[in-house]
C-alpha cells in the first residue's frame, strides 16, 4: 500500500487517481451490495465513489483503503464495462437505437446493436436504457491547468509579456493537474482538450493536448507541444496608453516585421547547426595526430580548428518544428484583412496552419474555403460588429460548413469548458446540420489534432472516452449521468457538487 | 366578369390594409393564433391566441374573437412566451457605468448616460429581451440611480424609457471597491471600510433630512426668520433611500456580506429588494426569503475572481426552492444575448420545471424591477411584451422568431438586414 492512496480519497476533486484503486471500488463486494440495495438506477453502480464520500467518516476512509489494499491485483482492471440498451451516437457510423458498447482496459472493444454485441462473460453490465451515449467530447482551445482564479494574479499562469515572440513558452511547464477546473469540466462530457496560453502575443507559446482525468500531469498532458499559435488580431500591438507609453511593436507592420526577423533567425539557426553537424561528421584531417608536440602552434594554424558549437537558443529552437512544416501553426485572426496578411506570411514560411476564430471574416469565407484548412470557429458569441447584423457570428460555422470547411469548437476558455456543447447547439439553430455540430467537438477535433486513430468516435479500437447522459449532449438541459476516460468511470463529483451537498444537508 | 372579379380582389386587398392599419375600430388590435403559450402565470396552453388591443394584453385563451381590422400573425405552433426581463445590465452606457472618483455617488443617474441607439440594446432584442435594469457599476459603495428600458430599438430616446417605472439604486460590496479605491490608497480598502463608508453615508443622509425636518416644522410653525438648508443632491438621494422611494440593488458576492447588508438595511430601514451576483445565496437561502430579499445571478459563471470560487450551478434552484425570487440576468452585453439559454441550464442543475425556470427570466427579474405588474407574464392587463420562438425557447435551439413590445413587432428575424422594424439600417 503506497502511503499516496490515502489521497485519492478526498482529492477526487481533483484529477482521478490510480486506476486499479478505482476499478476495486467498482468490482468488490461493496458494488454488489449497491447495487442490490438500488436496482432501479443503474449509475449508483457506476459512481461508488460518491457514496462512499457520503458517508464523509473515517470509517468510510478506512473501508476504501482496506479494499483498495485487498485488491491491487491487475486482473480486475482488466475487467470489460458493457454499457447495454443505450442510444449510441457513434459519429463515424450513424446512431444506434438499442446499442451496446463494450469497454475492456482503455479501450473500446465492441459497438453494435445490442442483440448483434457480445458481452465477455466477466464483464460488469451497466443498464444504460433511455441513457444517450457518445465519446467524450474535445475542446479545441482552453487555459485549463493556468489559471484558478482569474483576479488572483498568482494563481494564472496565462501568458508570458514580457516578449511578444514567445515560442519556447510551454503550457506544459505550468499545467496544473490538480486544478479544480478539471473534475468541473469533465463532469459535462468533456474529456480532451488543448491547452493553450492566452492571445496576447503574437507567439505566446506551444499548446498541449491533455486528458481531463490522470494520475498526475504527466498521465493528463497527452501530447506536449502539439501545435503553436500565432495571433494577429491586433490586440498584440503594445499600444496601449499614450505614445509616450508604446513600445515596439506597436502596429501590425511592427509585429509582422518582428516575426519574420524571428523566422529568418530561426533559418540562419538552423543552417549553423546543420554546418556545425556536417563539420562534426566530416572529423579531423586523416594523419593528424594531436599529441604531436614541439611544432603544434604552427602547424594548426595552417588546418581547420576543430568545429565550434553553435550557442544553444531556445527560441530559436522551438520555432524550428514549425519552420520545417511538421507540426501546427494555429493562426488567429478576426477581421478579413489580418486574415489575408497572417495567411501571406505563413505561405511566405511555408507554414502549416489551421485558422482560428475568424470572427468576423464573413466577406471572405470563399477565400477561406479555397485555403483548404480547418477552421477553430469563433467564440461564436463574439459580438458582432455594429454594422452586422445579429446572427454574423452565430451563422459562422453553418457558413463555414457550407463551403466544406471543416471545422471545430473551442470553449477558449477556463472555467466554461463544460459549456463546449452549448455552442455546438446554439450553431445548428442557425443552420449547422445536427451530426456536423457534433462533429466538431468530437472527431473534426480528433482529425485536426492527428489522435482520430485514439479518439472523437465510439469506434472499437479507440480510447474508452464515453459520455452517458440523459439526453442531446448538444442541449444545456441535458444532464450527464457517468463519465468514463480510458475505460475507467470517472467520480462524478467536483469542488461545486462538495458544496452542493454540504449545503443541501 | 373577369375584370369584376380583379376588381374585387384589389378592393378586398385594400379594405385588408385599412384594417390592418388599424383605422376602422380607432384601436390597434393585433391577435397572435396557434401559438404555444406559455404564461408564466398560469401555465401552457396548446395553440393559444392572444388578443393585443393597444400595446396591452387583452385576452388570453384558446381562442379569441378576432375584431374586425385585426392584425392576425399566425405562430404556427411556435412558442410565445412573455418578453425577457434582465435585471442587470450595464448596455447602451457608453462606458458611463462607474463614477469611479468617489465611493459615494448616489446622486448619478444612469438616464442621462443613457444611449438610445446602441447596437447593444438591438442584439438584445433579438435576443428576446424587451425590458432591462440598467445599473451603476460595482466600484462605488453606492453608485447611482438605475434606468429602466424598453428595447424598442429604432424609436426615439424618450419612447425606450420604461414609463413611470419605479427608481432603483445601486449599492455594492466586496471586491471592487476595495480594489478601486484599495488601489488609491483610499478608503474602502477592506470590508470594514466599504461597510463604514456606507454607514458613514447613511448616517449623514439621517442628519440632513433632520435639518430640513427642523426647517420644514420652523416654516409650518410660521418662522419667517427661518433659513433652509442647503439642497444636496447626494444626501438628497440617499434620503430617497431612507425614505424607501428607492429600491436597493446590491451587488453582492459573499453569504456573510449578504447577512451584514441585511442587517444594515433593517438598522436603516430602507427597502433592500435584491441582491445581486449573490453567487453564495445557496448558503443563506432560508434568510433571504425570511427577508423577502430577491436575488440575480448568474446560472454558472464563477471562479473569476475570490468572492466567486464558491459559486455552484445549482445556487438558483437551491435559493428558489427555499423560496427567494431567482432572476437569471446577464451583466454582460453577451449573455443578454440568450438569457433563455442560461435559464435553461436551471433545469439541469437543480430540476427547475420549464415554468420555474422561465419566470426567472420574466417575472421575478421584473419583480425585482418593480414592475410586475405590468410585464413578466401574458396576463389580460399587461403591456404586450411578447416572444415568438423558434425551436422551444428553454432549449439550445431557441431563438425569437418575432419580439413584440407594446403590441408592436419590434424584431423578426425572418426580415432581411437587421430584423429590425423600427430601425432602419444607416440611420
Amino acid at each position: 500500500m503506497q502511503p499516496s492512496a490515502i489521497s485519492f480519497l478526498p482529492s477526487v476533486i481533483g484529477p482521478h487517481r490510480s486506476s486499479k484503486k478505482y476499478s476495486v471500488i467498482l468490482s468488490g463486494a461493496e458494488r454488489a451490495k449497491q447495487s442490490s440495495a438500488q436496482p432501479k438506477d443503474p449509475y449508483k453502480l457506476i459512481y461508488p465513489i460518491g457514496r462512499v464520500q457520503a458517508f464523509s467518516q473515517v470509517t468510510a476512509a478506512l473501508l476504501v483503503l482496506l479494499v483498495a489494499a485487498l485488491a491491487t491485483t491487475s486482473s480486475l482492471a482488466q475487467n470489460a464495462i458493457a454499457l447495454k440498451g443505450g442510444r449510441l451516437l457513434t459519429v463515424t457510423h450513424g446512431t444506434i437505437e438499442n446499442g451496446t458498447i463494450v469497454m475492456q482496459g482503455d479501450k473500446i472493444t465492441a459497438v453494435g446493436p445490442a442483440r448483434s454485441v457480445t458481452i465477455p462473460a466477466n464483464a460488469q453490465v451497466v443498464d444504460v436504457t433511455g441513457m444517450t451515449i457518445y465519446p467524450g467530447l474535445i475542446d479545441s482551445e482552453t487555459q485549463l491547468g493556468l489559471t484558478e482564479i482569474n483576479a488572483e494574479q498568482m494563481t494564472n499562469d496565462l501568458v508570458e509579456l514580457s516578449d511578444e515572440i514567445m515560442p519556447h513558452m510551454h503550457v506544459y511547464d505550468a499545467f496544473h493537474a490538480e486544478s479544480a477546473l478539471i473534475p468541473v469540466s469533465r463532469l459535462n462530457g468533456i474529456t480532451n482538450a488543448i491547452v493553450a496560453p492566452e492571445s496576447q502575443d503574437t507567439i505566446p507559446g506551444q499548446d498541449s493536448f491533455i486528458q481531463l482525468a490522470g494520475r498526475d500531469a504527466t498521465e493528463m498532458l497527452l501530447i506536449r507541444d502539439i501545435a503553436m499559435p500565432i495571433n494577429f488580431t491586433g490586440d498584440q500591438r503594445r499600444n496601449k496608453g499614450g505614445f509616450d507609453k508604446r513600445k515596439f511593436p506597436s502596429t501590425r507592420m511592427g509585429l509582422i516585421a518582428q516575426m519574420r526577423q524571428a523566422l529568418l533567425d530561426a533559418r540562419d539557426y538552423q543552417a549553423k547547426w546543420a554546418d556545425y553537424e556536417r563539420k562534426k561528421s566530416e572529423g579531423p584531417a586523416p594523419g593528424e595526430d594531436k599529441t604531436k608536440g614541439a611544432d603544434k602552434s604552427k602547424e594548426d594554424k595552417s588546418k581547420k580548428s576543430p568545429p565550434m558549437a553553435p550557442k544553444r537558443d531556445l527560441k530559436l529552437e522551438a520555432l524550428l518544428p514549425y519552420l520545417d512544416g511538421k507540426k501546427t501553426i494555429v493562426l488567429a485572426a478576426e477581421n478579413p484583412s489580418d486574415l489575408e496578411t497572417i495567411v501571406h506570411f505563413a505561405n511566405e514560411f511555408h507554414l502549416k496552419f489551421v485558422l482560428n476564430h475568424i470572427s468576423h471574416s464573413q466577406p471572405v469565407l470563399d477565400y477561406v474555403a479555397s485555403l483548404k484548412v480547418p477552421v477553430i470557429v469563433g467564440p461564436i458569441y463574439e459580438a458582432p460588429k455594429d454594422d452586422e447584423r445579429y446572427d454574423a457570428v452565430y451563422s459562422l460555422p453553418a457558413q463555414l460548413y457550407k463551403r466544406g470547411v471543416k471545422i471545430a469548437f473551442a470553449s477558449y476558455s477556463a472555467h466554461n469548458v463544460r459549456n463546449l456543447p452549448d455552442a455546438a447547439g446554439f450553431a445548428t439553430a442557425f443552420g449547422l446540420p445536427y451530426d456536423e455540430a457534433l462533429k466538431a467537438i468530437t472527431l473534426n477535433p480528433a482529425e485536426i489534432w492527428g489522435v482520430a486513430d485514439k479518439l472523437g468516435s465510439l469506434d472499437a479500437g479507440k480510447t474508452a472516452n464515453v459520455v452517458v447522459a440523459n439526453g442531446d449532449p448538444l442541449d444545456m438541459k441535458t444532464d450527464v449521468k457517468q463519465v468514463y476516460i480510458e475505460g475507467k468511470a470517472i467520480p462524478m463529483t467536483s469542488r461545486q457538487t462538495h458544496l452542493r451537498d454540504e449545503y443541501s444537508k | 366578369m373577369h375584370r369584376f372579379a380583379r376588381l374585387v380582389t384589389l378592393l378586398c386587398v385594400a379594405t385588408a390594409i385599412t384594417f390592418a392599419a388599424g383605422q376602422s375600430s380607432g384601436h390597434r388590435d393585433v391577435v397572435i393564433r396557434n401559438a404555444t403559450v406559455m404564461t408564466v402565470s398560469h401555465g401552457n396552453i396548446k395553440n393559444g391566441s392572444v388578443y393585443i388591443r393597444d400595446g396591452k394584453i387583452a385576452a388570453v385563451a384558446e381562442a379569441v374573437s378576432v375584431p374586425a381590422g385585426a392584425t392576425v400573425i399566425d405562430a404556427q405552433g411556435k412558442y410565445l412566451t412573455p418578453g425577457i426581463v434582465d435585471s442587470h445590465s450595464h448596455i447602451a452606457l457608453d462606458d458611463d457605468v462607474n463614477e469611479a472618483t468617489s465611493p459615494v455617488t448616489p446622486q448619478m443617474i444612469m438616464k442621462d448616460a443613457f444611449d438610445y441607439q446602441d447596437k447593444a440594446i438591438y442584439r438584445a432584442l433579438a435576443g428576446g429581451v424587451t425590458t432591462s435594469l440598467l445599473l451603476h457599476g460595482s466600484a462605488n459603495m453606492i453608485g447611482g440611480q438605475a434606468v429602466v428600458i424598453k428595447h424598442k430599438f429604432g424609436d426615439k430616446r424618450d419612447q425606450l424609457l420604461f414609463p413611470s417605472a419605479p427608481g432603483s439604486i445601486k449599492f455594492a460590496s466586496g471586491e471592487n471597491p476595495k480594489r478601486v479605491y484599495g488601489g488609491r490608497d483610499q478608503l474602502p480598502s477592506t470590508r470594514m471600510g466599504n461597510f463604514a463608508v456606507q454607514r458613514a453615508a447613511l448616517v449623514e443622509a439621517q442628519d440632513y433630512m433632520k435639518e430640513w425636518d427642523v426647517y420644514n416644522d420652523k416654516v409650518r410653525r410660521g418662522d419667517k426668520d427661518a433659513s433652509p438648508p442647503k439642497h444636496d443632491l447626494k444626501l438628497e438621494a440617499l434620503a430617497d433611500v431612507l425614505r424607501g422611494k428607492l429600491m436597493v440593488q446590491i451587488h453582492c458576492y459573499r453569504s456573510d456580506e449578504m447577512l451584514t447588508e441585511m442587517a444594515m438595511a433593517k438598522e436603516f430601514g430602507y427597502n433592500l429588494r435584491a441582491f445581486h451576483h449573490a453567487l453564495e445565496a445557496y448558503k443563506i437561502a432560508d434568510q433571504l426569503a425570511a427577508n423577502n430579499v430577491g436575488i440575480a445571478t448568474f446560472a454558472d459563471w464563477w471562479g473569476y475572481k475570490n468572492e466567486a470560487w464558491d459559486a455552484i450551478p445549482w445556487n438558483a434552484v437551491m435559493a428558489m426552492r427555499k423560496g427567494v425570487r431567482v432572476a437569471i440576468k446577464s451583466d454582460s452585453e453577451d449573455y443578454t444575448r440568450r438569457l433563455n439559454q442560461e435559464a435553461a441550464k436551471t433545469i439541469r442543475y437543480g430540476g427547475a420545471t420549464e415554468e420555474e425556470a422561465l419566470k426567472m427570466i420574466t417575472i421575478n427579474p421584473a419583480w425585482i424591477i418593480g414592475v410586475d405588474d405590468r410585464v413578466g407574464s401574458i396576463d389580460v392587463g399587461k403591456d404586450a411584451d411578447l416572444v415568438i420562438w423558434d425551436g422551444h425557447p428553454l432549449s439550445s435551439t431557441g431563438v425569437p422568431s418575432k419580439v413584440l413590445i407594446d403590441g408592436e413587432v419590434y424584431f423578426d428575424r425572418s426580415l432581411p438586414g437587421f430584423g429590425t422594424t423600427h430601425y432602419k439600417e444607416g440611420e
